[in-house]
């Protein structure tokens, strides 16, 4: 399967989008469990409405699944798609 | 971000492509026909009644409030005559299970009838080319525009259609946050330009969402995208429907005259039109048999059977059938899959109309007052403060009533005569409560606090706390 490459931006759907789709699920889970208003990030009450707390937390969980989607694909690579050699110039 | 050309494997910028392909052919633009017929028919009610719905419940009004409300700003979803509290998350989540259930025993008996009818996807997809035919024109008339140079007029026919798709997306988009913060107020702060910046930053990325996948992305989401067009198959057997071509029937395909008779040419009933090829959204040919990229809208066999009348054949030639049946079997409705989906949700349907109906609409927190561990009073009783936090979840005002119980001769004191609380309102009541050291045998004991609805024995919260003594 060394010769497998997955087009760029397919690459770039397979890690934003399951992300998003467990961004959805985990702040649906965080947030009826946690009250914005009751969260005191760093020690201060927080001034965003609930509104936005929702969203950044949303945007927040969205960033860290797509991070852990990036090393997935990257950790997925086999060594021997590693150790195929760099490309001569032509 | 990691660069994948640097340590990954390179081989050539040509066979790059190559393998691309085909793993992921290049999508090429689909110029789906027009179809008339029955089931293009269903479709067009399927479409417009699920948009009617999506566009028209979140202005609908319920007791004097908006019906269908995910009130998230102020933790409450207003659905109909109940409301949701955030420690009703549990019957939102067994309802998730309970639509995904019916969704697999959907598909056992009718295969993906979701993905051709009613999916979001579908149903935003065919608004969005019905804007376009009508801006565009025919397949035909699109083909020729896309190939042309950009001149005015390809311009202003594109411009046109963007126009149109961004409007009608960005008030798919204005509706979408209508659900989740009340419409009419959204509608008033959008017309004076007060929008927030975070309603704002939804209805653009939905309205963009809408305007990618249904203008743009289209069959590509379904074939690369979606989870269920994965799995679905999983549900399938033998006597699942299908919509799938009758090969034994219809070859060897082969053109001809209407005039021709088939049997001496040595024909089957396919005539190789290729309608259902240039009528099929995802760009397939459903005479090559079942495949993964069929949505089972059955544009196909509308198509098909228009051409079977005109060449004065039986209709059918596609046609949803079972595999079974295409054997010349039996279908069989009621099989062990089946029943085992249907038992399933019912249990689960049951158990969950039952755990709703014997929801208690009171709430009950305790929190004590953390400055103080307790405090001595003028007569020497050892005194702790506590607040309570009463939700009255229910549609209707209550009074209640408080007691509490665990030390002997404890007394309770408040500020209020009577509790009263709205309906669907919290209150914060400060309460203390009173023993005699005599009395307290540890240094930390149990006290149940127990609230009563006045007009309900059966509204009863119940909520444990400590009493802190010098012990």
């Amino acid at each position: 399967m060394a010769d497998v490459q997955v087009p760029k931006q397919q690459k770039c759907i397979a890690i934003l989008w399951p992300s998003f789709l467990v961004a959805i699920v985990a702040t649906g889970l965080f947030f009826s469990a946690f009250d914005p208003d009751d969260l005191y990030p760093f020690g201060e009450p927080t001034e965003i409405s609930r509104m936005g707390v929702y969203s950044i937390g949303f945007l927040s969980f969205w960033l860290v699944s797509a991070v852990s989607g990036i090393g997935t694909l990257y950790f997925a690579m086999t060594n021997c798609m590693r150790n195929l050699p760099e490309p001569r110039d032509q | 971000m990691s660069n994948p050309d640097a340590t990954g494997p390179v081989t050539g910028a040509q066979s790059d492509e190559q393998v691309a392909q085909s793993l992921y052919a290049k999508a090429e633009k689909i110029y789906p026909r027009q179809v008339h017929g029955l089931f293009a028919r269903l479709r067009v009610m399927g479409v417009l009644g699920l948009l009617g719905i999506y566009y028209i419940l979140p202005w609908l009004r319920w007791d004097g409030q908006q019906a269908l409300l995910l009130d998230l700003p102020a933790r409450k979803f207003h659905i109909f005559f109940v409301t949701l509290w955030p420690q009703d998350f549990f019957y939102l989540a067994v309802l998730l299970i309970i639509a995904g259930l019916t969704l697999f025993f959907v598909t056992a008996l009718a295969g993906r009838v979701w993905c051709g009818y009613a999916c979001p996807q579908t149903v935003w997809t065919e608004a969005f080319l019905w804007i376009e035919r009508k801006v565009e024109g025919d397949r035909m008339k699109q083909q020729k525009l896309d190939a042309l140079p950009l001149n005015v007029r390809k311009f202003r026919i594109k411009a046109t259609k963007h126009f149109l798709w961004l409007a009608f997306a960005a008030w798919t988009g204005f509706t979408f946050v209508g659900y989740f913060t009340p419409i009419i107020e959204l509608g008033q702060r959008l017309l004076t330009f007060q929008l927030g910046p975070w309603e704002t930053f939804w209805v653009i990325f939905y309205g963009f969402a809408t305007y990618g996948n249904a203008g743009f992305m289209r069959e590509q989401v379904c074939k690369y995208m979606c989870p269920y067009a994965r799995f679905q198959s999983a549900m399938f057997d033998k006597d699942t429907l299908i919509v799938s071509y009758i090969p034994v029937r219809g070859e060897p395909r082969g053109s001809r005259k209407r005039s021709d008779d088939p049997v001496k040419k040595g024909l089957g009933d396919c005539i190789d039109c290729t309608l259902c090829v240039q009528v099929c959204p995802t760009g397939i040919d459903i005479r090559d048999g079942l495949q993964y990229e069929c949505i089972a809208c059955s544009a196909c066999i509308d198509a098909c059977d228009d051409v079977m009348d005109k060449m004065g054949y039986e209709k059918g030639l596609i046609k949803y059938t079972t595999e079974h049946a295409m054997k010349g079997g039996k279908t069989h409705i009621l099989r062990p899959r089946i029943v085992v989906y249907a038992v399933i949700l019912m249990a689960i349907f049951a158990a969950f109309s039952w755990s709703f109906s014997q929801r208690i609409s009171l709430g009950l927190d305790v929190i004590r007052d953390r400055n103080t561990l307790y405090r001595e009073t003028a007569d020497g009783l050892i005194e702790n403060v506590y607040i309570l936090k009463i939700l009255n979840m229910d549609a209707s005002a209550h009074d209640y009533n408080l007691q509490v119980s665990g030390i002997p001769g404890m007394s309770l004191h408040k500020d209020m005569a009577v509790i009263h609380v709205e309906a669907g309102g919290v209150l914060e009541l400060p309460v203390r409560l009173r023993a005699d050291e005599a009395d307290l045998e540890v240094r930390s004991s149990h006290v149940v606090f127990e609230l009563v609805a006045t007009d309900d024995a059966a509204l009863v919260a119940r909520e444990d706390a400590k009493f802190l003594g010098p012990h």
